[in-house]
């Protein structure tokens, strides 16, 4: 199965005092769902701002559509929707004057599909209210409906789902499938997240970044032949924990993640072994990674 | 198509054995289309990846062939092949009814009779 990438990078790096993102290689692959997943000030919003161009002020080379295209060529934006964790528009537009603004900056915009868009979403548009009057939930289904109610090829999203309620969390993945399936293998999204388990039934691939580094990607289904879940005992509990990756005991018993090339070590155990949930897998990866740094 | 989230049979495998199971019954013939990747997936409501999981699975059977840039259709099914389908699917249930004789503690004959019983019944 060849891959192509929507979105490569290469020695990306962007240091601020205590943090410093540093990325050898990127590639997203195209037309799927990437999930970047880390834990607050891991580096997610970071590296969407330098994909974006929200950030110029870093060092590394950025390249779209089968490294075909650069941002500074002029006309990549118009390929690209991308919504913010918070509301990029100014508090006063209402959403009349949103629409309005995005059929000047772009020029694929369709105001038909966006107000029936809105309609959908159930934005309260007719109310003729501004930005900053609205939810942070209307706000972030306002930037949604402005980037679907363009042609892209690639939508970049920012952490979409935190301000949704759980129907609208499901409608996401439901708009994300769609776009993808209109696509026909040509679209392709990126969106960052720490609701895992509510994005895990729409997530292909996923980057796990970690302390400004990527600690682990792959194909969510290839992930969960990586990983395993493994029950056992509590007799066992110290044996195990030095095989497992990451592990919690209680008196009943443990349970933890384990490598799946290392569960021929647990052999002569009473245990029981799972597939893991994405969710798992990101978790028991951001632990080991956390406990490293803190020198534990 | 019927899926469960939570039964411990990865959602690929469900869905391969379900196309399987048409394959073989005849229901998807030779030369149909599969439904296209991304559509199954937004129909199902699950990733694009688990569904190419399981349409990878089943080219890998033989069932289907991938077309580049037109999805998986069906393969032209060998009536040998088929059967050999069939009876590994017969054996890996046989299989599964001795394990659960031994622990209920029945006799070879036992078994037997259950099983001519159940003939008799179908």
């Amino acid at each position: 199965m060849k891959i192509n990438s929507v979105v490569e990078a290469v020695n990306l790096e962007k240091k601020f005092r205590g943090f410093e993102l540093s990325i050898p290689k990127l590639q997203i692959p195209k037309g799927f769902a990437t999930a970047l997943i880390g834990e607050n000030g891991a580096g997610k919003t970071t590296l969407l701002n330098l994909l974006t161009g929200i950030r110029l002020d870093f060092k590394g080379e950025v390249s779209y559509f089968d490294g075909k295209e650069k941002l500074s060529g002029g006309g990549v934006q118009e390929r690209i929707g991308y919504t913010g964790p918070s509301s990029f528009f100014l508090p006063h537009w209402n959403a009349g004057q949103v629409a309005e603004i995005s059929e000047l900056l772009f020029s694929n915009f369709h105001r038909d599909r966006f107000e029936a868009i809105c309609e959908e979403l159930s934005i309260p548009v007719k109310e003729r209210k501004n930005v900053k009057e609205l939810s942070d939930g209307n706000k972030m289904k306002l930037m949604l409906a402005t980037v679907l109610a363009r042609d892209t090829e690639l939508l970049i999203l920012d952490e979409p789902a935190s301000p949704l309620d759980p129907l609208m969390r499901d409608k996401l993945c439901d708009i994300i499938r769609e776009y993808l399936e209109q696509g026909n293998g040509g679209r392709s999204v990126f969106f960052s997240t720490h609701n895992i388990a509510d994005m895990e039934n729409v997530t292909d691939y996923a980057i796990i970044l970690e302390h400004g580094n990527i600690v682990e990607e792959g194909f969510v289904e290839d992930l969960k032949e990586k990983y395993l879940l493994v029950k056992g005992e509590s007799g066992d509990a110290e044996a195990a924990g030095k095989i497992l990756f990451t592990m919690s005991k209680s008196s009943y018993g443990f349970e933890g993640i384990c490598l799946a090339d290392q569960l021929d070590r647990l052999t002569g155990m009473d245990i029981s072994v799972e597939t893991p949930t994405l969710s798992q897998i990101s978790v028991a990866v951001m632990k080991v990674n956390t406990s490293l740094k803190l020198g534990r | 198509m019927k899926l469960l989230q939570n039964s411990g049979v990865p959602i690929y495998q469900q869905i391969a054995e379900q196309m399987r199971t048409d394959i073989l019954a005849g229901k998807l013939k030779e030369g149909d289309y599969l439904p296209s990747i991304r559509g199954l997936a937004k129909d199902l409501k699950i990733s694009v990846i688990t569904t190419m999981k399981a349409y990878e699975q089943l080219e890998a059977e033989g069932l289907v062939t991938a077309a580049q840039g037109k999805g998986f259709y069906v393969n032209a099914q060998d009536s040998e092949m088929l059967k050999e389908q069939h009876m590994r699917r017969v054996e890996e249930a046989l299989t599964e009814a001795i394990r659960a004789a031994k622990i209920a503690g029945m006799t070879d004959l036992e078994l037997q009779e259950t099983l001519t019983a159940l003939q008799k019944l179908s």
